[in-house]
């Protein structure tokens, strides 16, 4: 990953009420240069609340937020030149083509990209004089996120890219999410799939009920978490568990049937101690899976609740 | 100031929602074949007028106006603004108002292009004349469009989904058709009917655009009419700018009700005035084709039947002398005054100015035969003589044409007469007003 550059959206105590609910509470972050940043969290918890801020489709109650140097509070509109998005909810007309839209989105704007370059890039060549009624699932969400790219911008903004996709279409998107990261444009992602922030991100924010509660690097956040990896192992016949206890490593275990799961310091260790074990034994390792922590054990352990499934859950 | 890209914008977005609409077999169905369906069934329904559809034009091109902005446009940006389109149109740079402007206009050339489509058509068809000032027709569309896409803003404002934008642009559809004028004609219509008409635009609508098909005067006299519409439109218009939505997440409050409540107030203030101008009264078939009149119908007049001056029956001072017209002055200026016989329709001013000399003469009026000499002097001082003879010719042809006034307590006529012996006597003192400006009729004092 190359070095960040100087920060390209600052956001600073940003809130944002619904009535009575503060659906984004005194906010800050900045984004740097070139940087994938992910805004992560429940449905509910503020993520596209914030995005809608800095996009300027809503009036921010307080704070302050700075888009490549201007005031996006100030001056949305000149904010909106630098930025490109992809909002949830926003389709198209169904007898649009491809190729009609990019030209009519680019063509409100002074930097333009070209509608061919963007038809090309986003694989919708042979579908681009097709109406948007007749694509299937992800090559509509390609030619909506193609739509972010019109302007030639210098910040995207991502919200729930994946929400409602099949796992090809999802993988096809991250596909092309990854290929932003080192081109030098900057992304803000939001989305509540931990996984994919984790692949995708560079840095992330996970908020809670419009609050921020940990900030940084994906492995940075993991490495700072109590959880440790976990080995589940399966055996011809179960471990005692006195001698799944004393294994190297070894802070804490469990046992089923014929499996059980070691909580280990050092994942080496306590592997190479488990297979001398078994030898000694004579008894035989039917399967065994190294579950490492992840961030949905640093959103438990900060919460004290488990993150809702992300197929579980309406849009935000 | 808006840079030129955003006007390049724009202008493609009026281009594109243009061609999107006819890629849309529903749009165009509602939009082009409904009115060409109209089109038919009013040939079928008033297929014993000649011309065939002359007198139903202004109601035709009033209900494709009022489909297309009513329905056509509200369902359009209704259903963009479900699917999120209006949300993305937020994050261009363009001013949501320049993307509004845009839209309506293209609403327009598609209102315009349905309604050449029924003149076309009916012209094609059934040799339906085309209009007799057509220039002034296209002011009447627009007056016209103004005012039903003011409403429609309105409806698209307050509609959270396109089943609502169905029920309210019937609230609006349904009463104009059927009791506005706009769809049974306003001269079958019972008088209450017709009265309640003039709180709704389509009475207007439909006043305007007819008067531009049949009459070549076109909009002279229409003065009152477009400004009713461009009052209810700008009313609706601004009050659905104010409430107008990009997120479909935003639903209507209360207080968008409250708004839209003072918007139908425009209805209620330009029926009151048209109430208080003495507008309401009830209407003719082809009440406004006076300047139909051929001077061949105004020449087969006769006059043999009519009761001297000096009988029981209609009454008529001799002209005026000095001290006479001197001692009838403050009753001439008060009927010069009179709303009823100041109205921009000539020929029911005509008829209400007659009325006041037909209630002096049959409540025998001590003044009578000088109140019916007043009303012949202000009838020939407001019109030329070629117009005055063809508005009697054509009273004198439609008895029961247009509304008579029975009762004038205002210049001290204090008894009410019915309305049938008013109607009988306005005819009467037609033809003798008729009969002097064609010299078939001597002046008593010319035959003293």
């Amino acid at each position: 990953m190359p070095e960040p550059g100087p920060a390209c959206v600052s956001v600073r105590d940003l809130t944002k009420r619904y009535g009575a609910v503060e659906a984004v509470a005194g906010v800050s972050f900045e984004v740097s240069e070139g940087e994938v940043f992910g805004i992560v969290g429940p449905n509910g918890a503020g993520k596209t609340s914030i995005l809608e801020c800095l996009l300027g489709l809503r009036a921010a109650d307080s704070g302050s937020v700075t888009i490549a140097g201007v005031d996006a509070l100030r001056s949305p509109g000149r904010a909106k030149e630098r930025l490109g998005a992809q909002v949830q909810l926003g389709s198209l007309q169904d007898k649009i083509t491809a190729r009609e839209a990019l030209g009519f989105f680019a063509s409100f704007y002074e930097r333009r990209a070209g509608v061919e370059e963007l038809v090309g890039r986003f694989g919708l060549g042979d579908k681009a004089d097709a109406p948007f009624d007749s694509l299937s699932g992800g090559q509509r969400q390609r030619l909506l996120l193609s739509l972010a790219f019109v302007n030639n911008p210098e910040i995207v903004v991502l919200d729930e890219p994946t929400a409602g996709l099949d796992v090809h279409s999802r993988r096809e998107l991250g596909g092309l999410i990854r290929g932003m990261r080192g081109s030098g444009l900057t992304v803000l992602l939001s989305t509540h799939h931990l996984g994919e922030a984790e692949e995708l991100c560079d840095r992330i924010a996970i908020l809670d009920n419009g609050r921020i509660i940990a900030l940084g690097k994906p492995s940075e956040l993991v490495s700072r978490s109590r959880a440790r990896p976990r080995l589940e192992v399966k055996t011809a016949r179960p471990l005692a568990p006195a001698d799944a206890s004393s294994l190297a490593g070894v802070v804490g275990s469990g046992a089923g049937d014929q499996a059980c799961w070691l909580e280990t310091a050092d994942v080496g260790a306590t592997v190479t101690a488990l297979m001398a074990r078994l030898a000694s034994d004579s008894n035989a390792l039917l399967d065994i899976a190294i579950r490492r922590p992840t961030l949905e054990d640093v959103f438990v352990e900060l919460t004290g609740r488990s993150f809702p499934a992300a197929g579980a859950e309406g849009q935000p | 100031m808006m840079r030129a890209c955003i006007y390049r914008g724009l202008l493609r977005h009026f281009a594109l929602t243009l061609r999107l609409n006819f890629r849309s077999r529903q749009a165009v169905i509602y939009g082009f074949v409904m009115p060409v369906l109209f089109l038919l069934a009013f040939a079928g329904i008033f297929r014993g007028d000649t011309p065939l559809l002359q007198h139903e034009m202004g109601q035709l091109l009033t209900i494709t106006i009022l489909g297309g902005a009513c329905f056509g446009l509200p369902t359009a940006v209704v259903a963009e603004r479900e699917r999120g389109l209006w949300r993305r149109y937020r994050l261009l740079p363009a001013p949501m108002g320049g993307i509004l402007l845009a839209t309506l206009a293209a609403r327009l050339v598609l209102l315009a292009a349905a309604a050449l489509l029924q003149v076309v058509l009916a012209r094609a068809i059934y040799g339906t004349p085309l209009p007799a000032a057509p220039a002034q027709e296209a002011v009447a569309f627009l007056f016209t469009s103004f005012s039903f896409l003011g409403l429609g803003l309105l409806v698209t404002a307050v509609a959270d989904d396109v089943p609502s934008v169905q029920a309210l642009g019937q609230c609006l559809f349904l009463p104009m058709i059927m009791l506005g004028g706009v769809g049974v004609p306003l001269s079958v219509l019972p008088a209450w009917a017709q009265r309640v008409a003039g709180f709704m635009p389509g009475r207007y609508a439909v006043g305007v655009l007819q008067r531009c098909s049949s009459s070549a005067s076109g909009l002279s006299g229409q003065g009152f009419n477009l400004v009713a519409l461009v009052v209810i439109g700008a009313a609706a218009g601004a009050i659905g700018v104010r409430l107008f939505r990009w997120d479909a997440g935003r639903r209507a409050g209360r207080p968008a009700w409250a708004w839209v409540a003072s918007a139908l107030f425009a209805w209620v203030l330009v029926g009151g005035a048209a109430a208080a101008t003495g507008r309401l009264g009830p209407a003719a078939p082809g009440e406004d084709d006076f300047e139909s009149i051929t001077d061949a119908e105004v020449g087969e007049v006769t006059f043999d039947d009519l009761p001297g001056d000096n009988e029981l029956a209609t009454r008529l001072a001799p002209p005026f002398d000095a001290a006479e017209a001197q001692h009838m002055a403050e009753f001439r200026g008060m009927l010069e005054a009179w709303p009823p016989g100041r109205l921009e329709d000539k020929a029911q001013a005509a008829r209400n100015l007659l009325s006041v000399a037909a209630v002096a003469d049959i409540t025998a009026n001590l003044r009578e035969a000088e109140i019916a000499r007043v009303v012949f002097n202000v009838l020939v001082a407001r019109s030329p003589r070629g117009e005055l003879e063809r508005i009697l010719a054509w009273i004198i042809l439609n008895p029961e044409g247009g509304s008579v006034v029975n009762h004038v307590p205002e210049l001290g006529l204090r008894r009410r007469p019915t309305e049938a012996i008013v109607r009988e006597r306005v005819t009467l003192y037609a033809k003798k007003l008729l009969g002097r400006l064609e010299g078939k009729i001597q002046e008593e004092s010319q035959q003293r």
